[in-house]
């Protein structure tokens, strides 16, 4: 269904790309994508303000606990920090299809997968020596997010099957496929419940600092980097957005479409399943039930938010964590409740969504005075 | 074995309010994919209503009155802004789930949650609900293939540039559509405390609208398969909770993984089964000269 989308999210920054515009000109076009933002942020957070006085708390107080939780003290800090790496990733695995005008429900699924694959390595072989342990825990994660994408992709190509419904059904058998290794394939029997045996002493990211943040979160910097680079300066991310805002077009220049649609996918399986690795090895030590928590969705939000481009993600995940983060503070401090803040969320992009509208309508307002002025 | 069918006739209840309502909404060429969100407003506006102002009846009405407002949010936003009807409908997806979490909260608090009253046996022990939901699909069936507005509809999902030369209102019967469907979801949502659980939780939809959504692909977006699906997919849900306490050979997990690679191996093997919508998913802009 999303071939041919006139409207696609994702695909709304590619002026920039064959010629550099000047300086002030870029200046100017930053500041108008700027502003929606701004007023939707603005807005989403009087709404909830609104919100909280109705139900009798203080407005002020709740936003500054969910907002200042992250920066008061090192734990708080880290907090953030292990909440943004997973965002992160499964955002950027949500981003990159949409580039190409596909949609990945997936990440949840490919996520898991990636916990069932480092936990499978982490578990049977945790008699090695960290240096080939880890490593291989890691690998094994990516590569198992990126096979559980890779059905989908295959399905989408070969059979046209929405990736929208096969994504979303290969989830939920994840989720058949977790609760069956942690009860029963290496189910660890005093914790109760599904939960897999933890993996060897090998297999554990390294903490800095303290309280110990775990590497992950480097390896996270990393991958964010490399792929703002590549979607911004490489062939790869430039047929990514080809594809995305004309199939027909990009397909009539010689590009193969498909295999960049399936590719797009397969990477971001193999972003989830590092999601995962990342997760069993710096954060679980395990892999258990409700590892994937709900950043599927936040990672949805956050790309959407981000309108896909894949140098905004980061950012904005920083966002939606400090929100996540302190969301638990504010309602121990205000007793706002912590659902105010998917609300809040959800309103952001609603807003973001309606700022865009009013901008289009703007400047094609302007567009009909300057054509009129020319008439006349 | 008579204990299987009613456990499944009253799981099939929920998936094919929903699944219908996904179809209804999406033979009108709206995609809507906010049924996990819907179905938790429904349960919690059908629970709360239900437990204070008296009566499941009511409870459903405004659920689905709830739902209706959400859906007329997401066609108006699709149809007359023609924003993305997928960003749009997970927005409104965060939003309905957020809203029925703050609603609970705000009502119950963190209190004991009460226990409200269950539906009544109508006949052959099951309630009233399971009859409107079969009822409700048949005349879906007789509406969109037997009738003149049903096959309006249909045109406006398959192809509305040609139902506009016809003289159809796209945009009407869309926002009627893409309203009316989610008012059936967030029943089929206000269905799960009142006949289940007898209280809300954020857990209670657990899946279940995302599950719809494939059914109404595994049907091919026709009311009568649909119909066939949701008993399906409810007997393999029932079966997997049958294995998951007393054990029949095989692993539960393995019979709950059944509807999912059901559904694609349909998919991939039906095609001519698995119809689309044309239009589905797609926004019509009349002044534009590209049709889709």
């Amino acid at each position: 269904m999303s071939n041919d989308v006139t409207e696609n999210p994702g695909a709304t920054e590619v002026t920039d790309v064959a010629v550099a515009p000047p300086l002030s000109q870029r200046a100017r076009s930053f500041a108008f994508a700027a502003i929606p933002y701004a007023v939707a942020v603005l807005a989403a957070f009087v709404v909830v303000g609104i919100i909280i006085t109705a139900l009798g708390h203080d407005p002020t107080e709740a936003f500054r606990a969910v907002l200042t939780n992250s920066f008061r003290n090192q734990t708080g800090f880290v907090q953030t920090l292990h909440k943004w790496a997973p965002l992160t990733l499964l955002s950027l695995a949500f981003a990159i299809p949409l580039g190409a005008g596909r949609f990945n429900i997936g990440g949840e699924g490919q996520m898991i997968l990636g916990t069932v694959g480092a936990a499978a390595v982490g578990i049977t072989m945790s008699e090695l020596p960290m240096v080939i342990l880890l490593p291989l825990v890691i690998l094994v994660g990516i590569l198992a997010g990126a096979v559980w994408a890779a059905i989908s992709a295959w399905l989408m190509e070969s059979f046209k099957i929405n990736e929208i419904l096969s994504t979303v059904l290969l989830n939920f058998v994840s989720f058949e496929v977790l609760d069956y290794v942690a009860s029963v394939v290496w189910s660890d029997p005093g914790a109760g419940g599904a939960v897999t045996l933890p993996v060897g002493e090998g297999a554990v990211l390294p903490g800095i600092g303290r309280p110990p943040m775990h590497t992950g979160v480097l390896i996270v910097v990393l991958v964010s980097v490399v792929a703002a680079v590549m979607a911004k300066r490489s062939v790869a991310g430039f047929e990514l957005r080809a594809v995305g805002l004309n199939e027909r077009a990009s397909r009539l220049h010689g590009i193969r479409t498909g295999r960049v649609a399936v590719t797009s996918m397969v990477v971001a399986g193999a972003l989830a399943g590092l999601a995962g690795a990342i997760e069993v090895a710096g954060v679980h030590q395990r892999t258990l039930e409700g590892v994937q928590s709900n950043f599927l969705l936040l990672g949805i939000i956050i790309g959407l938010i981000a309108r896909g481009s894949l140098t905004a993600v980061p950012f904005v995940a920083f966002g939606i964590a400090v929100l996540e983060v302190g969301a638990g503070s504010m309602q121990r401090v205000s007793g706002a409740p912590v659902e105010i803040v998917l609300i809040l969320e959800g309103l952001i992009l609603l807003f973001l969504l309606m700022s865009d509208v009013a901008t289009e309508r703007f400047r094609r307002a302007r567009a009909s005075r300057a054509a009129k002025g020319a008439l006349a | 074995m008579t204990e299987f069918l009613t456990l499944t006739i009253t799981a099939m209840v929920p998936f094919l309010f929903v699944a219908q309502g996904t179809m209804l909404s999406g033979r009108a060429g709206i995609f809507n994919v906010a049924q996990e969100g819907l179905m938790l407003l429904g349960a919690a506006v059908g629970y709360l209503v239900s437990l204070k102002m008296g009566g499941n009846v009511v409870g459903l009405i405004v659920a689905a009155l709830a739902g209706a407002v959400v859906g007329f949010i997401l066609s108006w936003a699709t149809t007359s802004l023609r924003l993305d009807q997928f960003v749009v409908g997970l927005a409104l997806f965060f939003l309905a789930g957020g809203t029925a979490s703050l609603l609970y909260r705000i009502v119950i608090g963190d209190d004991e949650p009460p226990r409200i009253k269950p539906l009544p046996d109508l006949v052959l022990g099951q309630d009233a609900m399971v009859f409107v939901a079969i009822g409700l699909s048949v005349f879906l069936w007789w509406w969109l293939y037997r009738t003149d507005a049903g096959m309006r509809l249909r045109s406006v999902g398959e192809n509305p540039k040609a139902a506009d030369s016809l003289g159809i209102n796209v945009a009407r019967t869309r926002m009627w559509a893409g309203t009316v469907g989610a008012a059936l979801m967030a029943v089929g949502g206000a269905y799960l405390p009142m006949v289940f659980s007898g209280v809300y939780a954020d857990g209670i939809v657990a899946g279940r609208g995302w599950l719809a959504i494939a059914l109404a692909f595994f049907g091919g977006w026709r009311p009568q398969f649909i119909l066939a699906g949701a008993a399906f997919f409810a007997a393999m849900d029932v079966l997997a909770q049958r294995a998951q306490v007393s054990g029949i050979g095989i692993p539960h997990q393995f019979v709950s993984m059944l509807p999912y690679l059901a559904t694609l191996l349909v998919m991939v093997f039906a095609l001519r089964w698995a119809l689309v919508p044309q239009f589905l998913g797609k926004n019509y802009d009349r002044e534009s000269r590209i049709v889709g």
